[in-house]
């Protein structure tokens, strides 16, 4: 139990804040690709 | 240390992969110079020619050969040293596909076969030149059935027990591969070997596209797969960690035979001849595939926090800054890492229906690929190199080869991203793919594509240069750690294979279940594939002969 806990509480926000960064990214530039997609 | 004999198969395929890289690389040289109208080929050499030379021999040969190096290594070494059988087949694969790569290689040479990397009728090449690849898929099957039949064996001794994680995803990219392959192998055998011999005048095109897509895109993940490997085993041993979680790196590799192969359609978003409703229903399911990359994602960031945290990383960013950034085998690895970020996100624009209409035919599809394949699966098996080589052959890995390879690292990454940022900004504007130097006739909107400092023709030139010059380094350190560098004699001298730790006492027994993975991939592929492909029989279009535009 004890160790169980310890592996769920490993502190683990920076990665998740890194993997909302690289979802950021795809979304950003899918947008910007639709953008040119629609001004054309 | 892998027994001898392990260790010299590897050799052998680490020595044809580095061999396909020089004369791959040496093409792509050329290439940039003639696209930027600097270079005049002599009369029996093309620019098609060598633009298929550099597609075949470095994302297949040079690919599939140091994959199967690793695979060997991995395999030998995780389920300890390979019997007599396993040995002898591999050594047939290997050889069935080495006369496979020669074959095609003298054909594209002799200029009898300049029909580029996807080889697409109605273009048509020497008969011998579709033999040949036909010969390399079939030595690559029997090495891939020679490591499951090693596989087996040791699941035979060990009943019940999961198998080490690198073992599963080594199997797992072997049973994508053999899926993938069944449609190249299928319109090679069927439709252009008859074809290209004159037994049948004519070829059903969309079909023979359709087949090669269906291979064409589970090929991608052929290649990506073995950098997953190094990313989920190798990596974290590098940073001392233990695997971060082992079902969910399974899970991720067995969604990838699911969602990796029914979605060749996404190739083909521009063709007539498919219904719109399976181009969507396939764009769909090519949608899927962000859920395992992004369960990668995670997982790796969770290495590196991991990592950073145990070396004293404090707050929420704190860790980045504790990696092992002098650790050459980390530092390649992290950057082939970086680059797949933008390069997914192309994937994803790619696969996207209507956004494809704005990039199909152009250069944003040829700087996409050199972000994907070219570096992160590239550079990840440049990483993989620098300490393979050495601890296959038992030679020391100076100080002096580490500095090298990190000049080797930043002069591609620096190359790579002057080369494929003027070629995805070049794509946006309209710049072509799959031409050589074109002048437009002058036409001023044309031109305009090629002022700018990034899009212009020298910068792609400039990136070019500094990726073969990269390229040229690395082959020097190729060498030196094969057959130069002093044997290592102290314990210490020694370069060891990084395979971390990964507790699979939770790992559901389900994950490794084949046939269910099997069966659903294939029950996927028949959904999106079945009728479409039958419509493409019953209602073929009238076929074509054969061309040979060169």
């Amino acid at each position: 139990m004890t160790k169980k806990k310890q592996e769920h509480e490993e502190n683990l926000k920076g990665t998740l804040i890194s993997v909302f960064f690289v979802g950021f990214v795809i979304v950003a530039m899918w947008v910007a690709v639709y953008l040119m997609y629609l001004s054309q | 240390m892998l027994a001898a004999a392990d260790r010299k198969l590897a050799l052998w395929n680490i020595g044809v992969a580095y061999t396909a890289f020089l004369i791959g690389t040496l093409a792509g040289l050329l290439q940039v110079f003639i696209r930027n109208d600097r270079l005049e080929l002599p009369a029996w050499l093309d620019y098609y020619q060598i633009l298929t030379a550099h597609g075949v021999l470095l994302a297949l040969i040079f690919t599939t050969f140091f994959i199967f190096a690793f695979f060997i290594s991995g395999m030998s070494k995780s389920l300890g040293t390979f019997g007599p059988k396993v040995l002898l087949w591999n050594w047939i694969g290997f050889v069935v596909m080495l006369t496979g790569t020669v074959l095609a290689t003298v054909m594209i040479v002799i200029g009898e076969a300049s029909v580029l990397y996807t080889f697409y009728a109605p273009l048509m090449a020497s008969p011998w030149y579709y033999v040949g690849l036909a010969l390399f898929v079939v030595g690559s099957w029997i090495m891939g059935f020679a490591l499951v039949g090693h596989y087996m064996k040791w699941k035979k001794a060990n009943r019940g027990e999961l198998s080490p994680l690198f073992a599963f995803m080594t199997v797992t990219t072997i049973v994508l591969w053999v899926i993938a392959c069944l449609g190249v192998v299928a319109t090679v055998l069927f439709q252009y070997i008859p074809w290209a011999f004159g037994w049948v005048d004519t070829i059903n095109v969309e079909l023979s596209r359709t087949l090669f897509w269906y291979f064409g895109h589970p090929l991608v993940y052929f290649w990506l797969l073995p950098a997953y490997m190094a990313w989920y085993t190798v990596v974290p041993k590098i940073l001392g960690v233990p695997v971060f979680s082992d079902s969910l790196a399974r899970l991720a590799f067995v969604l990838f035979i699911l969602f990796s192969i029914p979605v060749g359609f996404h190739h083909q978003l521009m063709e007539p001849g498919i219904s719109d409703f399976w181009k969507f229903l396939q764009v769909v399911l090519t949608f899927m595939v962000i859920i395992p990359s992004l369960m990668t994602a995670f997982s790796m960031f969770a290495n590196f926090e991991r990592a950073g945290r145990k070396n004293g990383g404090k707050g929420l960013f704190g860790w980045f800054t504790k990696l092992p950034w002098k650790d050459l085998r980390f530092t390649s690895i992290f950057i082939a890492m970086a680059f797949f970020i933008p390069g997914g996100a192309g994937g994803i624009i790619n696969a996207s229906f209507q956004l494809n209409e704005i990039v199909h035919n152009t250069l944003w599809i040829v700087g996409h690929f050199h972000i994907t394949v070219g570096t992160p699966v590239a550079m990840t098996f440049m990483g993989l190199t620098y300490w393979l080589i050495p601890y296959l052959t038992g030679r020391k890995f100076s100080n002096t080869m580490k500095k090298l390879g990190f000049i080797q690292i930043g002069l591609w990454s620096v190359g790579m991203l002057l080369m494929s940022t003027a070629q995805h900004i070049l794509g946006l504007l309209g710049a072509p793919r799959r031409t050589a130097y074109s002048g437009y006739n002058g036409h001023e909107s044309a031109l305009e594509w090629f002022d700018g400092i990034l899009t212009n023709h020298v910068t792609m030139a400039v990136g070019g240069s500094i990726l073969f010059l990269s390229a040229m380094l690395l082959l020097y350190i190729v060498i030196m750690s094969a057959f130069v560098s002093p044997k290592a004699v102290e314990p210490d001298e020694f370069v060891e294979f990084p395979l971390a730790e990964s507790d699979k006492r939770a790992t559901p027994k389900f994950l490794e279940n084949w046939w269910l993975w099997i069966g659903m991939a294939f029950l996927l592929i028949i959904i999106a594939y079945a009728i479409p492909i039958a419509q493409m029989i019953q209602h073929a279009p009238p076929g074509s002969r054969g061309f040979i535009t060169w």
